[in-house]
């Protein structure tokens, strides 16, 4: 198997390309689907009110039948992502590791670096969700289908890593504990074992999380599909809405099912992002042997899902016409909480630095200052710039509605995140406790190719999710509405 | 009971009127009647004297069973069936047990809430009279409805479409039985 160096570097920037393409698609996304969306909600109806409450728009942009330009061409561009994602997968297979830009002592590169990320993305999304589930908040119902959708999109992405970077994939079985006939078994005291149970968990969770929520929602698409006479369509839906038929008393325990789950959603992603530090935090590299990082790692791991949210709830507020849905407290509160997670952030690093470079041993002292005055110094400094300095403009109110500024600060407070951990897996072995030179690891273009693969994979399920499913919770918010009015007529 | 007819549908424009008709029919002494909305209506629950709770009991028994098993699938693995000495370290070393334990507990305790909820509300099914009533597609959007079940000994049709009218309903139809 040859694979030119020069056809590797042309998919490399494909997979760029597409990724930008994706960006822009989703920004136009369903124009064409705007069309119908965009027709006045419905008639009056002929016998008498009804309650306050309007679901038809989001179910109608879910069924809609044709796309737009805009859509086709993100889908498109995305689904080409995901074919570079198999090629790189495919020569990693093929041609092993040695494609990777790691060496000793840089064990680790892209495949933890991007794992990391996107396990902190998601982490974020599914919090928000939880906590806002949990809160029984009024911003639940706008934002929680698709930070708990984005959520499962990049368990998925971030899923990829472990399983590839084993060296030896197609082996990556062997940490399942079945009776093999050698009667071998898996040793419970690897992290790699941990990691294991902690992504099956992570994304059956997440999983169920997003299903439970979406079950009564499912059943509004069958009956709305029926009613237009979409028999296949009406069947897809009602076989995964279970048969739902709206009884109070099902409603009642779905509920329950619902909170509990979100619940045990909050346990989960404090033990899959602790997990995560403890794997640096178990090795005796002095950049890496620190408890801080059990913090340091959940902490700044908010500002990526935040802002991923906060720049998908600002599209597609806009692009499928929900700006009632959606409204303007709902995007100020979700700004100012990526801000004050960004102060968290801001804490965490003047910690880090504090700790690293003065009050901890010799050797700690001298590897923090590597990391953060060597060659990786634009990584540390960007990602202070980026996740901890940047969201505070979005304490300036008049910045929190605009889509022109929450757009790229959410998108740039992500990738900020990327290059903190980018950081902290290269930058934290360039000194440990050895004083010479050794190369400085540089991704290749097969590791780009696979991260923007897996980005490519993250914007094509989100783009599917966005097509066929209700990306607003509709009984939420048919529920806040009642609740509201309620109160309103109490006062 | 006539022949041909599961029960009797009621059709409400908003939750209040569904849910006084649904008090008065309980207060009456009916038994088998339910009623639908497109959202959870929690007084209704309490009404039809329905408690949430064995769906959180359900997963959190599954959720001390799953991080139970794992707990002792791997002593048994690390200490009786597969000894590996590493370093002279304990086999039995219980604090890395745990991360396994905790997160496949928190696993089977969510699965286990959403199959115990399906469970409990007899879903999934393919299915159900209820369906054929006129108009109940819009129990998933915007209407309430209140079901009388002709199985119930209360059951006469007159004498449950007069209680039905009595709130107002925009609609009392029969549901024709499958």
């Amino acid at each position: 198997m040859s694979v030119g160096p020069a056809l590797l570097r042309r998919l490399g920037w494909a997979a760029a390309l597409s990724l930008a393409a994706t960006a822009l698609g989703a920004a136009s996304l369903s124009r064409g689907g705007g069309a119908e969306a965009a027709r006045p909600a419905h008639a009056p109806e002929p016998d008498g009110p009804g309650p306050a409450f309007d679901t038809r728009p989001v179910a109608r942009a879910a069924l809609r039948r044709r796309t737009g330009w805009g859509f086709r061409l993100a889908l498109s561009a995305s689904a080409f992502g995901v074919l570079v994602l198999a090629f790189a997968v495919g020569v990693l297979l093929l041609r092993g590791v040695g494609v990777w830009g790691n060496n000793i002592p840089h064990v680790w590169g892209f495949d933890l670096a991007n794992y990391a990320w996107w396990i902190g993305v998601a982490n974020a999304a599914s919090l928000f969700a939880a906590v806002l589930v949990l809160r029984r908040h009024g911003l639940r119902t706008a934002v929680n289908r698709f930070a708990e959708a984005a959520a499962l999109a990049a368990v998925v992405a971030a899923a990829f890593y472990p399983v590839l970077h084993l060296g030896r994939p197609w082996l990556a079985y062997w940490v399942v504990p079945y009776p093999s006939v050698q009667g071998f078994w898996p040793q419970f005291g690897s992290p790699l074992v941990w990691d294991l149970w902690g992504i099956l968990s992570h994304v059956l969770v997440t999983s169920t999380f997003w299903f439970v929520g979406l079950i009564p929602d499912l059943a509004t698409l069958r009956d709305r599909a029926a009613v237009r006479g979409r028999v296949a369509a009406a069947r897809a839906y009602g076989l995964f809405a279970l048969g739902w038929r709206g009884s109070v008393v099902h409603w009642h325990r779905h509920q329950a099912a619902y909170r509990m789950v979100a619940a045990l959603v909050l346990p989960l992603l404090l033990s899959a992002q602790t997990v995560v530090a403890l794997e640096f935090a178990t090795t005796v590299v002095p950049g890496w042997h620190q408890a801080r990082l059990v913090p340091h790692i959940v902490l700044t791991g908010l500002p990526s899902g935040l802002g991923a949210v906060l720049a998908l709830a600002a599209v597609l507020r806009r692009t499928l016409d929900l700006d009632d849905l959606i409204d303007d407290l709902d995007m100020d509160l979700l700004s100012r909480l990526t801000a004050a997670a960004a102060l968290a952030s801001l804490a965490v690093y003047a910690h880090e630095a504090l700790a690293g470079l003065v009050l901890e041993d010799a050797a700690t002292r001298e590897a923090t200052a590597a990391r953060l005055f060597g060659p990786l110094a634009p990584a540390w400094f960007g990602a202070v710039a980026l996740v901890a300095l940047l969201p505070q403009a979005l304490w300036w109110k008049r910045l929190r509605t605009a889509a022109w500024a929450t757009v790229p600060i959410g998108v740039l407070a992500a990738a900020g995140v990327w290059l903190d951990r980018y950081s902290l897996v290269v930058g934290g072995v360039l000194r440990e406790r050895m004083p010479e030179a050794r190369p400085l690891y540089v991704p290749t273009v097969d590791e780009w190719a696979l991260f923007g693969g897996t980005a490519a994979l993250f914007a094509l399920a989100l783009l599917v999710f966005a097509r066929f499913l209700p990306v607003v919770s509709m009984f939420e918010t048919r529920h806040e509405e009642t609740e509201h009015e309620r109160e309103e007529e109490e006062r | 009971m006539s022949a041909g007819e599961a029960g009797l549908m009621a059709e409400f424009r908003e939750a209040g009127p569904m849910l006084d008709a649904l008090r008065a029919a309980r207060a009456a002494g009916w038994r088998a009647l339910d009623a639908f909305a497109p959202h959870p209506v929690p007084e209704a629950a309490e009404a039809m004297g329905v408690r949430a709770a064995p769906v959180a009991w359900i997963a959190v028994a599954a959720g001390l069973a799953g991080a139970a098993i794992t707990y002792a699938a791997q002593w048994w693995i690390q200490v009786q069936d597969y000894p590996v000495n590493v370093g002279g370290r304990p086999l039995h070393a219980w604090p890395v047990f745990l991360p396994s334990a905790y997160i496949v507990g928190v696993l089977w305790a969510c699965l286990a809430a959403l199959a115990g909820m399906l469970w409990l509300n007899g879903l999934p099914r393919l299915h159900h009279p209820v369906f054929g009533a006129r108009g109940f597609h819009r129990a998933s959007e915007d209407r309430y409805f209140l079901f009388l079940d002709a199985r119930d000994p209360l059951y006469d049709r007159a004498r449950a479409e007069a209680m039905l009218r009595a709130h107002a309903p925009a609609r009392v139809s029969a549901v024709p039985a499958e």
